[in-house]
């Protein structure tokens, strides 16, 4: 678990410009949407705005990691401790979700104080983005196992397919639990402030295991793969 | 005893994606390397070196064959924990040279206590300690090159594959890092060292392996390598230069060169000629010399240039 924390940690501080670059989004959309009369229907689309693109952002940053990484070279030396690739893979996926986390945070805050500006109860936007994240955690997931063995663009449109499927299955009521990015995400889109809300959590359990799933297939093909391929 | 690393029949080949192109980087490649002594690697490029090395770190699989590294199989994350490794063109993280072998360190599962006292021990001897708290991206390629080979010893390893150690460093540098194998080797570990530096290799290694294209062409100890030129040089005095085809004159005498067999009967030829033999040397070659003997470039057979392109 050390060295998981470790990857991650340095994996975040590594992408410390791109959330940086985030969190300033965050801010000046949150200063954007209070500017003026307050409206219900403006704090909520600047979460929903949000959060598709934390989910996106996720999606881009896992699919990235294992090229980054090989095309600097670094990963031989990390490589070369006593370390497992699945908890590399672990890793880095964990410092996707804490720069997810931090989005997700930051958002949160901004949220919870436009909510509270807009005279609307702010007990549910952390549990929204309690979704949000798992939603993210699937999409990282899923970029992560195509990019094993593709590279970054093609991992990522293959990622979007893949979460596309769940969207289609849900779509034609097949099931809603494969691949529930989509139902993630809706929880928040369809938000309307009742104050009797409250999530449906069946969507995040599915989220969890498949994660799980996924990052056991990465982990799986990627012990399989060659680190340094380049012909000599 | 069991062998530090062993290679057993391996072979690698790189398809290309859609696996129209073959290239095979080893062929067939056996070797083993004792415990306590630091073995020299060479080759020219793409001969295979770090393409062997990346195989036993477990970077990547064999086609065939097999190999093992401290008596585990390649691949093995728990034998990693006993090994340093330092690859071509050191790539590192931007973090100080004190955090990131604190890093490093911690990867391999060190404790925080003897975390701490390593990384200052590990500064000192590569003297980077004055600089431990500046990023490595702002070092100079010397002394990232110094941070590589921190990171490789900061966990004490008992077998150390360097890939280039001394590419980057600067003369004294480099006598640093001899002096630094040279301790190692004294405290009992396992040096694998590949390198194109002859005079580095021939300095400080007590066997070498030479590869071309993929095959192991010599393999042996470093003294019986360099004294296998199969010549003597025979100096004497008393004795006409015009008697050898190959005679030059020096102080008082003659020095010529004959085939190792036939020293006795040079010697005896000295004699009746009424000379003294002054001294019989065996011809020390420079590795230099039998490594572009060895890997010199040859026409590739049609069943050659089948076998490496597929």
């Amino acid at each position: 678990m050390r060295a998981i924390g470790l990857i991650a940690a340095n994996y975040l501080r590594e992408q410390r410009w791109a959330v940086i670059l985030l969190l300033v989004w965050v801010v000046l959309s949150a200063v954007l949407a209070s500017v003026g009369q307050m409206e219900p229907g403006d704090v909520l689309f600047f979460l929903k705005q949000q959060a598709v693109y934390g989910v996106a952002f996720s999606a881009f940053l896992a699919a990235s990691s294992i090229y980054n990484e090989r095309r600097s070279r670094r990963i031989l030396a990390v490589l070369s401790k006593g370390i497992e690739r699945r908890e590399y893979l672990a890793g880095l996926l964990g410092g996707v979700l804490l720069a997810a986390g931090i989005y997700l945070g930051a958002m949160g805050a901004f949220g919870s104080l436009l909510f509270s500006m807009a005279r609307i109860p702010v007990s549910h936007v952390w549990q929204l983005l309690i979704l949000l994240l798992v939603a993210c955690a699937l999409a990282a997931t899923s970029a992560l196992l195509f990019a094993t063995f593709m590279p970054p663009i093609v991992a990522v449109a293959c990622a979007a397919l893949a979460l596309g499927l769940g969207v289609g299955l849900t779509q034609i009521g097949v099931t809603s639990s494969f691949l529930p990015v989509y139902a993630l995400v809706s929880e928040l889109t369809s938000y309307t402030y009742s104050p009797r809300w409250s999530p449906d959590w069946t969507p995040a359990v599915w989220g969890v295991v498949q994660a799980i799933l996924l990052w056991l297939a990465a982990s799986w093909i990627f012990e399989r793969r060659d680190i340094a391929v380049a012909v000599e | 005893m069991v062998p530090v690393l062993q290679f057993d029949g391996v072979t690698k080949e790189y398809r290309s994606v859609w696996k129209r192109r073959v290239v095979r980087a080893l062929d067939e490649f056996s070797l083993t390397v004792e415990a306590g002594e630091i073995f020299g690697f060479l080759g020219r490029n793409g001969a295979g070196k770090s393409t062997a090395i990346h195989l036993a770190m477990g970077f990547m699989r064999p086609t065939r064959g097999r190999g093992a590294m401290l008596g585990q199989p390649f691949g093995h994350a728990c034998t990693r924990r006993r090994v340093g490794f330092l690859a071509e063109n050191v790539a590192l993280h931007h973090l100080s040279a004190r955090q990131l072998l604190w890093f490093y360190g911690a990867l391999n599962g060190m404790s925080d206590g003897a975390l701490q006292r390593r990384v200052r021990e590990v500064l000192e001897l590569l003297e980077l300690a004055p600089e431990a708290n500046r990023s490595v991206g702002k070092y100079s390629r010397g002394m990232q090159q110094r941070v590589g080979l921190a990171q490789a010893w900061i966990h004490d390893p008992e077998l150390l594959l360097l890939d280039e150690p001394t590419s980057a460093l600067d003369p004294p540098g480099r006598v640093a890092v001899r002096e630094l194998l040279l301790a190692a080797r004294r405290a009992g570990k396992t040096i694998f060292l590949s390198s194109h530096l002859l005079s580095e290799v021939e300095a400080v290694c007590d066997r070498v392996a030479i590869l071309h294209e993929g095959r192991l062409r010599r393999l042996g100890r470093m003294s019986e390598l360099l004294e296998a030129g199969g010549e003597s040089e025979i100096v004497a005095r008393g004795v006409p230069a015009s008697v050898w085809i190959n005679a030059s004159g020096v102080e008082n005498g003659v020095r010529f060169t004959v085939k190792t067999q036939a020293v006795r009967r040079a010697i005896e030829a000295v004699w009746a000629l009424g000379g003294e033999v002054v001294s019989v040397t065996p011809v020390r070659r420079s590795l230099e010399e039998i490594f572009l003997e060895l890997t010199a470039a040859e026409p590739p057979t049609e069943e050659t240039r089948r076998a490496r392109t597929g």
